[in-house]
């Protein structure tokens, strides 16, 4: 049984752990004045991309890479604290900042510190107005005692943090969409270059992170890089040469829903098994696993045969999904992937934001395939079409044989990808959020065809029984190239013998 | 044009209190129409919706166009352009609610309310005759870990069942 590492949600249970007495009882701001006193702003930023530290929100990007984009030399810079936290199935920030608004305030001290920020805003969703009056409140205590404002601790710094609500857009939790937003325009992304690290908010070098990016500064401070990069496995990158470790250090914090019996979030280690992960949040409800979301709705789906994937950065990569921000979906026997789809398609057609064509019309479209198909009036055509390939003679020509053609699975995997191309990684829209429509739409129709083939031919919602509903990875484009990589250790020792 | 719907409108000011904290909120940015989303959440806090009128107003506070504000108005499904009831109940019906049995909770609220999905371009029709409820789909609220969930104004409301949908209706002040 796979244990809970309680890091960033160790005291979260602690009575009034929200206010800055009991906060401070907990080592609370120790490990700022730790970062004030011992070291350099410089070392910290080092620090962090020693640790290894990935960005929590979705991308995973290396939090140090990012930092070291940002000119030092242009006045004034920000940090934008994405707490617009709207991807289904994640709820981990909420309870940061309802129940330990000091430990991001903390955080957010450490990142201003290291990066000679003087403002930050907090974008928090319109929709959490606990957590912006956990947080207002714990702000104003922080004030109050001197660490924020002018001339923090006695040490010369002006640092200055406010909230500032959404309204209720997931596009705003795209950090370039964020951006937009914050300066009081519609929610729509910019395009890249130039990034947000050189000109982000008001046009200047931005730092945009997630809450629980953000709060893993304390214990990389207090603790160390080497305690720090003890968690987690650590893999080796063959694509360079000579091979280079690829560090998915730290833990994560799992937020687990559908079927499953506790849901909730689980602090663990990186690297462990949808199983494990399972068996952690209280075992299955029901009796076996057809489906799990890895990432947030956004992330291509992994079937009964995918369950040893490591759920890592790098492991779900390879698996052709992503961690995302850690959102698990867990779906038992009794659910119908077509109607999840449909549940889901709803979603990003009334969250895209309207800017770019191909996403502006492609994700009602999208969403209109998978209501017929779940209305039972999908469309099927009748007659066959010849089959091309090598014929008796051979050449290429017809062969002879005929191909059933499910034309609205055709239209609806053509449709998405010209929002973006799952295979080629290459999206026609401004932002990522093509990709997170047509990821799912995709991986779901490949995986689960028969489900959606016996929808369209019987022209009902029809669940199949797991082993017909999925199609096994051995006859699959879907799944493409699987892998289990290899820990880094394991191949040296390899390359030693 | 839209000059003459707004000369019609009752004009809007912000009362002394939330006067007092827009002057506070438009110091935390270096450019005032930054301060649009604070701005127009007081707003609609104190007139209920935005309407033109409100716009109007906060298009002034910040120095921009009236279209500027409309733009942003239109783009938030949180801000409402139509009058809406005392309570706003948002109910969750994303995949992890959906899961959950979101829409037994939903077909009851319609039933009990007597009345239909308020739509972001029609609010009146989930809007009951009285006026105290309006009842409306949002997108996940980042709660799955208790689905399903609905919100009713600002309070979230944790593990729906029918019956507690019944409990919580008759706690709510008319």
């Amino acid at each position: 049984m796979v244990q809970e590492r309680r890091i960033l949600y160790e005291h979260l249970d602690v009575p009034n752990i929200n206010t800055f007495d009991v906060y401070r009882q907990h080592e609370g701001y120790t490990r700022f004045e730790k970062a004030i006193a011992e070291y350099q702003p410089e070392e910290i930023a080092q620090m962090v991309w020693d640790a290894g530290l990935k960005g929590r929100g979705g991308a995973g990007f290396s939090t140090g890479e990012k930092w070291s984009f940002v000119p030092r030399d242009i006045e004034p810079r920000y940090l934008c604290c994405n707490a617009d936290e709207s991807e289904p199935g994640t709820f981990s920030n909420r309870y940061v900042l309802e129940k330990n608004p000091h430990l991001l305030i903390e955080g957010i001290l450490i990142c201003c510190y290291a990066m000679g920020i003087e403002t930050t805003y907090v974008y928090i969703r319109g929709e959490f107005t606990l957590g912006k009056k956990m947080l207002d409140a714990a702000i104003k205590e922080a004030y109050e005692q001197g660490y924020l404002g002018e001339n923090v601790r006695d040490t010369g710094l002006n640092i200055n943090i406010y909230s500032h609500p959404g309204a209720g857009a997931y596009i705003c939790g795209e950090e370039t969409g964020l951006i937009e937003s914050l300066e009081g325009k519609r929610g729509q992304p910019r395009n890249k270059p130039p990034f947000p690290a050189v000109q982000g908010v008001f046009m200047k070098p931005t730092v945009v992170q997630n809450v629980e990016t953000l709060c893993n500064l304390p214990f990389i401070v207090g603790n160390g890089v080497e305690w720090y990069t003890q968690m987690g496995p650590t893999y080796a990158d063959t694509r360079k040469d000579p091979p280079e470790p690829d560090r998915n250090t730290g833990t994560k914090l799992y937020c687990i829903s559908g079927d499953v019996n506790e849901p909730g979030v689980y602090e663990l280690d990186l690297g462990l098994t949808c199983t494990e992960l399972i068996e952690v949040a209280g075992g299955l409800r029901g009796e076996e696993v057809k489906a799990v979301i890895p990432g947030g709705s956004s992330a291509p789906i992994l079937t009964h045969y995918e369950l040893d994937t490591r759920l890592d950065f790098t492991s779900l990569t390879l698996a052709k999904s992503m961690l995302g921000s850690g959102g698990i979906i867990v779906m038992n026997e009794t659910r119908n992937i077509v109607d999840c789809l449909l549940n889901i398609m709803k979603f990003y057609a009334h969250e895209s934001c309207g800017q770019c064509t191909p996403c502006r019309w492609g994700t009602p479209w999208v969403r209109d395939i998978v209501q017929r198909i779940a209305d039972g009036e999908g469309r099927q055509t009748t007659i066959t079409r010849p089959k091309f390939g090598v014929t008796e003679s051979g050449r290429w020509g017809d062969t002879g044989e005929t191909e059933e053609i499910y034309e609205d699975l055709d239209l609806l995997e053509n449709v998405a990808n010209n929002i973006a191309n799952v295979d080629t990684m290459t999206w026609n829209t401004i932002c990522v959020f093509g990709i997170a429509v047509s990821w799912p739409a995709v991986s779901y129709m490949r995986k689960f065809r028969p489900e959606f083939e016996a929808a369209i031919r019987e022209g009902k919602l029809v669940t199949l029984p797991i082993a017909e509903a999925t199609v096994p990875p051995e006859e699959n484009y879907a799944y493409q190239q699987r892998f289990i990589p290899k820990e880094f250790s394991e191949l040296q020792e390899t390359t030693e013998d | 044009m839209s000059d003459e719907i707004i000369q019609i409108e009752t004009p809007f000011q912000f009362n002394e209190e939330n006067k007092r904290e827009f002057d506070e909120l438009i110091g935390r940015y270096p450019v005032k129409e930054a301060a649009m989303l604070p701005t127009l959440h007081l707003a609609q806090r104190q007139a209920g919706y935005i309407s033109p009128a409100v716009m109007k107003y906060v298009a002034e506070l910040l120095e921009l166009s009236v279209m500027k504000v409309k733009d942003v108005v239109t783009f938030y499904p949180m801000f409402f352009e139509e009058p809406v009831g005392k309570y706003v109940i948002r109910v969750c019906h994303t995949l992890p609610c959906a899961l959950r049995d979101c829409k037994v909770v939903l077909e009851h609220l319609k039933a009990k309310l007597g009345t239909d999905i308020a739509s972001e371009t029609n609010l009146a029709k989930g809007t009951t005759d009285d006026g105290k409820f309006t009842l409306m789909k949002v997108e996940c609220l980042a709660s799955c870990d208790v689905a399903p969930v609905i919100m009713v104004n600002d309070d979230l409301y944790k593990n729906l069942t029918p019956e507690m949908v019944d409990e919580l209706l008759e706690q709510l002040p008319n």
